[in-house]
C-alpha cells in the first residue's frame, strides 16, 4: 500500500516540476523536452495506478507529439535556443493570480469533498483492455466514432488553413 | 479518506494551475498550446484516478481518457495549422502582434 503511494508522489512531483520548468526556461527546445518529461511522468503515474494500457499509450503518444512540438518550436521561434534570454511573457501578475486561484479552488474541492468508499476489484491488465475494447465498440461506439471523425475533420481543416493560398493569375 | 486518490487529484490540480498560468502569461502561440496540453494532462490524471480509486469496474472512465487524448491531438493539429498560416502571412506567431484579431 505504501509503495504505490511513494511512486505516486514521486512521479506526480516530477510531472508538476517539469510542468513548471516548461514556463521557466528560456530555451524553447528545453521547454518541449520538459513537457515531454512531464507527460511521461503522467504516463508512469497511470502505470502505478494499474492502468497499463493507458500508461503505455500516454508515453508513446506524448513522445511523438512532443517531438513534433519541438520541431515547430525551432521553426517558429525567433530565439529557439534561448541565448538572447528574450522575455516572451505578459500579464504575469494576473496569470499568477489566476493559476493560484484555480489551484486553490481545485485543492479545496479535492480535500473537502466526500469521495465515498474506494473501489476494490481492480481488473487485470488483459481484462481492462478487453473491457475497454468492448466499451468502445459497444455502448460508447457513437462517442468513439465521433472522436475519430473530429480528428479527421481537424486534420483536413488544419491542412486547408496552413496551405499556401494560390496566387491569382493575371488576366 | 483515500490518500492515493488525494495525491493524484492534488497533482492534477497543480498541473491545472501551472497550465492556466502558462496559457495566460505566454505570448507565443506554441507556448500557449503547451499550457493547454498541461491542463488536458491534468484532466487525464483526474480521470484515471477516479477510475482506479472509485469505480475500477467501469470501463467508460478509461474511454473518456481516450477522448481527452483525441482532444489533445485535435488541439495540437488546429493550433499548429493556425500557427503556420499566421507565420506565413505575418512572419511571427507572437500573440502580442495579433491585436487586430481583437473584436
Amino acid at each position: 500500500m505504501i509503495v504505490p503511494m511513494i511512486f505516486l508522489v514521486f512521479f506526480g512531483g516530477a510531472a508538476v516540476w517539469f510542468g513548471v520548468v516548461v514556463f521557466r526556461t528560456h530555451s524553447m527546445v528545453r521547454s518541449a523536452l520538459a513537457l515531454l518529461f512531464s507527460q511521461t511522468a503522467v504516463g508512469l503515474m497511470f502505470l502505478v495506478m494499474q492502468a497499463e494500457f493507458l500508461g503505455v499509450l500516454q508515453i508513446m503518444m506524448m513522445a511523438t507529439e512532443m517531438s513534433v512540438m519541438a520541431i515547430f518550436m525551432v521553426m517558429f521561434m525567433m530565439d529557439p535556443g534561448g541565448l538572447g534570454a528574450m522575455d516572451m511573457t505578459h500579464q504575469k501578475r494576473l496569470s499568477l493570480w489566476a493559476g493560484g486561484i484555480g489551484l486553490g479552488a481545485a485543492l479545496a474541492v479535492i480535500w473537502l469533498a466526500d469521495w465515498g468508499p474506494a473501489g476494490t476489484d481492480i481488473p487485470g491488465a488483459a481484462q481492462q483492455t478487453e473491457d475497454l475494447g468492448r466499451e468502445l465498440l459497444g455502448r460508447s461506439m457513437l462517442i468513439f466514432q465521433s472522436a475519430g471523425l473530429t480528428i479527421l475533420t481537424a486534420m483536413v481543416a488544419a491542412t486547408m488553413v496552413a496551405i499556401a493560398p494560390a496566387k491569382e493569375q493575371p488576366k | 479518506m483515500i490518500f492515493e486518490l488525494m495525491i493524484a487529484l492534488t497533482v492534477g490540480a497543480a498541473m491545472f494551475g501551472t497550465g492556466l498560468y502558462g496559457v495566460l502569461s505566454q505570448t507565443n502561440l506554441v507556448m500557449i498550446i503547451m499550457g493547454v496540453e498541461l491542463i488536458l494532462a491534468a484532466a487525464l490524471v483526474n480521470l484515471v484516478a477516479f477510475w482506479r480509486y472509485l469505480h475500477p469496474e467501469e470501463p467508460a472512465a478509461q474511454m473518456f481518457v481516450l477522448i481527452i487524448m483525441a482532444v489533445m491531438a485535435v488541439e495540437m493539429t488546429v493550433g499548429f495549422g493556425i500557427a503556420i498560416a499566421r507565420f506565413r502571412s505575418r512572419g511571427s506567431v507572437e500573440m502580442e502582434e495579433a491585436r487586430e484579431l481583437k473584436g
